[in-house]
């Protein structure tokens, strides 16, 4: 059973600075999720838990314990590597149970011919062989056992290598983007594969991904980096409804969360190129943005009041549709401070499918509860609408 | 794309019997090449072998059958010359294999001045082949070579290098064992720069120690290259010639006579070409077996 604390890590190769001061608390059991975009030193976070790679600065605890020091083996970890990482001149039975056998090898064994005798002898021990039959099975490997990886499919292998790394009965399981390499549909598969396999190993888990999917279907908590800084850590739903900041909000949530600048005067809200009356409490401040998720936006028959925007993307995905619009010129610019960039598409997804062509005008409306507010200077996230920062 | 593949496959189908030349012209030359270089030569000698042909007069000699063989296997030397050649070679390639493999992994550590000593490593390939073994002649002098200094200076007793009949294939197989490794080094260093750094960082998360990964992942993945270079460095000594004619001749009492050197001493200097001849048909049929045996080892491990 382990937790794990990280207190103030850091991590630089050279001048190079890649995680700065890191703090973070696993409990035991747990199922987190590293998530950030590519660069963002989430893989390295993880081969410093593992021990591939040496903390620079800071401490690292397993359990309770200091861990900085340790070596790989000692830490009892298992790590799931993004290439799978197999032994490709071993067939699938010696791969799975190559961890069962280094366990039970001793330093004499390393004497030239008794290595080759000592080695098969372990390797046919009874509890060796049910060990690995009996993970073999629950992976469905069975019947590829003689067979070598190159003959392998890619879901295949990613079965092999989460094997080997269940095989030992670890307390802490590591997985770099173990499902990166596989396509869409198996990926979905081994998703909920691997939130079964924690939910019944009940095991710590580290999860490195990219994908934000992946992240909120997965994690019971996520750690959200970019360049090697935490922007915040949280349950997928905090994370979700409660982003810390611009980029977590930008980052989670597909399509990404619009977000609006706007120059606030009491209820009055103007943008580059709309006034409108917002229906709640605005928070005082200089410049804003105005964050909603795409799926918080309603369309609306009257142009009451609400923002009217011409539509220029229609997707239709059966179930749903996306709409990509811009909000139309009414006014004109209350201020030439506020950025008037295209990126400011503002998304909508609706149930159905609406008889919204290209081209046509649309009429926006949302709630004041779903609106959340960021600093427009330094993009975090305003608590309190009523209070000033 | 599509319309150029057409036009070449309704080509083909338009004219069915009519064959193209072109892929025969390709194969004719290196055919015609390895006839002249090769294969003509090869059987000219294994003609020769069972004539009687001096060296004054190449093109004659009467037939003789095995008249040449028996005489040779008769007074020994021929089955004596074999068995130094297998002594040189087996010893060369064994030492030279465990002597680069074992450089190899050293220089693949990143240490300070890693690449100066990489290039230093390879001096012994890099340095012209005689001018080295003129250098190691000297140094291998009785009175005034340096290894002999050394000993001196050791308080270990003067050896005789390259003129004691025990010694003297030891001298010559360390020269070229010298001469081979960088090759080994070169080659194995290649090899192991494409060992992936997961598998092996795998291997040590399963709990294999340094040792382990070693035998695990590293050696694995670099047999396939050590069997090739371990099959060119046994075919290159099987008729490696400068390094023993330049240092010892074949001497002393004929204790470095490799079948090479024996070729040249019985065609040049004993002017029979016929019997010269049988050497390098025992060469051939020994180089044969060992890539036929080598061949044979590869497929089975593959089943």
């Amino acid at each position: 059973m382990t937790s794990l604390t990280f207190d103030r890590i850091t991590k630089k190769f050279g001048d190079a600075t890649i995680i700065d001061e890191l703090s973070a608390e696993v409990d035991d059991g747990e199922f987190l999720v590293l998530l950030g975009p590519s660069g963002c030193g989430k893989s390295t976070l993880l081969r410093l838990i593992a021990g591939l790679t040496d903390v620079s600065d800071g401490r690292l605890l397993l359990g309770d314990e200091l861990a900085n020091d340790w070596g790989v083996h000692r830490r009892g970890v298992a790590f799931v590597f993004q290439t799978y990482a197999l032994y490709p001149h071993m067939r699938v039975s010696e791969n799975i149970s190559f961890p069962l056998v280094m366990e039970r090898f001793k330093p004499w064994h390393h004497i030239p011919i008794v290595n080759f005798f000592a080695r098969r002898a372990i390797s046919r021990k009874p509890e060796v062989t049910k060990r690995t039959e009996e993970i073999a099975s629950q992976l469905g490997l069975t019947d590829l056992m003689s067979r070598r990886p190159a003959s392998l499919s890619g879901g295949q292998r990613q079965r092999v290598a989460l094997a080997r790394a269940l095989v030992r009965d670890p307390s802490l399981y590591l997985l770099d983007e173990p499902l990166s390499n596989l396509d869409a549909k198996l990926r979905t598969q081994m998703r909920s594969e691997i939130t079964e396999l924690h939910k019944k190993v009940q095991k710590t888990f580290v999860y490195v991904t990219h994908d934000q999917v992946e992240a909120m279907t997965m994690a019971t908590k996520i750690i959200i980096l970019d360049k090697g800084e935490v922007q915040q850590i949280g349950s997928p739903d905090d994370i979700y409804a409660r982003p810390a900041n611009t980029f977590v909000a930008r980052f989670v949530g597909s399509p990404p969360i619009n977000l609006l600048p706007v120059i606030a005067s009491k209820q009055q809200l103007s943008s580059a190129r709309q006034i409108w009356t917002h229906p709640g409490p605005v928070p005082t401040a200089e410049s804003l943005l105005l964050g909603i998720r795409p799926e918080k936006l309603r369309l609306s028959a009257s142009s009451q009041c609400k923002l009217s925007a011409r539509v220029e993307i229609v997707e239709r995905l059966g179930a749903e549709t996306l709409l990509g619009c811009s909000l139309e010129q009414t006014e004109a610019p209350a201020d030439s401070v506020i950025s008037d960039d295209r990126q400011n598409r503002i998304f909508v997804r609706i149930p159905d499918n609406p008889k919204l062509q290209v081209g046509d005008t649309c009429y926006i409306d949302y709630s004041p509860d779903d609106v959340t507010w960021f600093d427009g200077a330094r993009g975090n996230r305003i608590d309190d609408a009523s209070r000033p920062i | 794309m599509s319309e150029t593949t057409n036009l070449l496959v309704s080509r083909h189908l338009k004219n069915p019997n009519k064959t193209s030349l072109t892929p025969y012209i390709f194969i004719l030359l290196p055919i015609a090449y390895l006839t002249l270089v090769m294969f003509w030569p090869l059987l000219q000698e294994i003609v020769i072998s069972f004539k009687d042909t001096k060296l004054m007069e190449p093109n004659g000699g009467e037939f003789v059958g095995f008249e040449n063989y028996r005489r040779l296997l008769a007074n020994n030397e021929l089955s004596s010359s074999v068995w130094i050649t297998i002594l040189y070679t087996a010893t060369t390639v064994v030492s030279s294999l465990v002597l680069g493999v074992i450089s190899a992994l050293a220089l693949d550590i990143p240490f300070r001045g890693r690449t100066v000593a990489r290039s230093v490593m390879l001096f012994g390939y890099a340095v012209p082949s005689v001018a080295a073994i003129l250098v190691w002649s000297w140094m291998f002098n009785d009175r005034s070579g340096v290894l002999n200094s050394i000993a001196d200076g050791l308080g270990m007793t003067s050896q005789k290098w390259l003129t004691s009949p025990e010694l003297a294939l030891w001298s010559v197989t360390m020269v070229t064992v010298w001469q081979v490794t960088p090759l080994v080094m070169l080659v194995v260093l290649a090899a192991l720069q494409s060992v992936p750094s997961e598998v092996k960082e795998a291997a040590q998360i399963d709990g294999a120690d340094g040792l382990n990964v070693l035998r695990s992942v590293t050696i694995p993945h670099i047999r396939p290259s050590i069997t090739l270079v371990g099959l060119l460095v046994t075919v290159w000594t099987i008729r490696r010639f400068e390094v023993v004619y330049l240092l010892t001749g074949g001497g002393p009492s004929k204790s470095t006579n490799i079948l090479v050197v024996g070729l040249r001493q019985t065609a040049f200097e004993n002017y029979h070409l016929g019997e010269a001849a049988v050497f390098g048909v025992i060469g051939l049929i020994l180089a044969i077996i060992l890539v036929t045996a080598s061949e044979l080892l590869k497929k089975m491990r593959d089943l």
